[in-house]
């Protein structure tokens, strides 16, 4: 073996995918500078002042990721996940379901390996619905929309994938897996 | 202790392969009596979550170890959350991989028996490592982000308050209804539907619609629809994606009549 080396992450390539909407985005701008300049220009005015308001917030959001990082990890959080039934099960599923972080498409494999495993199709849908929490995007969302706005907002959103969860079950409760 | 070797071919003497996600096999071995078994990678054809069922295979192997020459970011995330050591960066074959991991592995012993060296606790690798994961979270969510601001700049400049006044009329259920298919259609991060909300809100749009467009963004995801599918079936998915879209329906209108009601009370 030539070398064994400990894992440095980059993903560089995705990170420039990313770029892409953002480059269109000024493009476009240049172009429309050219026929519109006031009203492109009152554009990018507008653009900073929004970025002004999130800036504070987005700082939070950084810290809120840091201590998340280090208290959770998302093997832990599947771990909790389809462990219990009935009403702990439910609450298990949503607090796991607000918990988790990243693209919801690293987190088909885990939850088509915990249904196979015995995890509820409540659990499942449960989880996925609370995904629309997340607590670290918080100081961003208050600073658009209020504290209560968003306390109203969360509580009913778990509600609403609390009941989503049972009616699945309801509907897919026999259901054998068809994947 | 299971090792599993990234491998172009189903045998010890087959190269490991560069890329653990679309490697053709992974074998899983003992690298003390070289027993050995080679599994099909499910994601070899490559393809979007080609590197995740990787993962969940090594996963469902129970392996501790995984040795491949190059392993994404957000793979290496994942095993690493199911106590799984990522090493990457190997180019050889599998009998020669899992060797030298053994010599390495017996060296390391050797030394951790002389004792650990001192480190400060302020500068703990949990720490190190859960900043530059939010470092590398955060610098993929904020290209997407400045190019929805900016975006949303030029759309409020451009497009005239009578127009979203006619098409969001104020109307509570259309308005709702509107804002909840918008928001089933576009899908990505949240913080991206606050941002497009909270200036569609600024520009006259009704909180009823903002507030089902911020709910269905997350929880509906048409565009998500094919993977969960394959990976939850169909039933379930398109039973889910249907009952989540009256649900954001729902929640919006509740969620925003209560807010109208508390606000009201407080002044």
């Amino acid at each position: 073996m030539k070398k064994i080396k400990a894992h440095t992450p980059r993903g560089g390539r995705r990170y420039y995918r990313a770029l892409i909407f953002p480059a269109f985005i000024f493009i476009a701008y240049l172009v429309l500078y050219l026929s519109f300049p006031d009203t492109t220009a009152a554009a990018f005015g507008k653009s900073l002042a929004v970025l002004a308001r999130v800036a504070l917030p987005l700082c939070l959001v950084f810290v809120f990721m840091v201590i998340l990082n280090v208290i959770l990890n998302p093997g832990h959080v599947g771990k909790l996940l389809g462990k219990e039934a009935g009403i702990k099960g439910a609450g298990l599923a949503a607090v796991t379901g607000i918990i988790s972080a990243g693209p919801i498409y690293a987190w088909y494999p885990i939850l088509k390996d915990l249904r196979e495993k015995g995890a509820s199709h409540s659990s499942i849908a449960i989880f996925l619905g609370n995904r629309a929490v997340k607590p670290f995007l918080l100081p961003v969302m208050i600073s658009y929309f209020g504290w209560i706005y968003v306390v109203t907002l969360t509580i009913f959103t778990v509600l609403g994938a609390l009941a989503v969860g049972y009616a699945v079950e309801r509907l897919c409760g026999e259901e054998q897996h068809d994947s | 202790m299971r090792i599993a070797v990234s491998a172009d071919g189903p045998g010890l003497d087959a190269r490991v392969s560069y890329r653990f996600g679309t490697s053709p096999y992974l074998i899983i071995l003992d690298p003390m009596t070289m027993e050995y078994e080679a599994v099909p990678n499910p994601g070899a054809a490559g393809g979007r979550g080609a590197g995740m069922q990787a993962t969940a295979l090594a996963i469902s192997r129970k392996v501790h170890v995984v040795i491949t020459g190059y392993c994404s970011p957000l793979a290496n995330k994942y095993l690493a959350g199911h106590g799984i050591q990522v090493l990457t960066g190997v180019d050889n074959t599998v009998r020669g991989a899992a060797e030298d991991f053994l010599q390495r592995a017996e060296r390391r012993d050797r030394e951790a028996e002389a004792g650990p060296p001192y480190t400060c606790p302020l500068a703990s690798k949990v720490w190190i490592a859960a900043s530059q994961s939010a470092a590398r979270q955060f610098a993929g969510l904020l290209p997407i982000l400045l190019g929805v601001v900016f975006l949303m700049g030029l759309f409020t400049a451009f497009v005239p308050q009578r127009l979203l006044s006619s098409i969001f009329s104020g109307h509570m259920v259309t308005d709702t209804l509107l804002g909840a298919c918008i928001g089933s259609i576009v899908a990505g991060n949240p913080i991206n539907s606050y941002v497009i909300g909270g200036e569609l809100l600024r520009s006259g749009v009704s909180l009823f619609a903002v507030t089902a467009f911020i709910v269905a963004w997350v929880s509906v995801g048409l565009v998500q629809l094919p993977a969960e599918m394959a990976a939850l079936g169909k039933r379930f998915a398109f039973t889910r994606t249907l009952l989540s879209f009256l649900a954001a329906i729902t929640t919006a209108i509740a969620a925003t009549v209560v807010f109208n009601a508390v606000v009201g009370l407080i002044h």
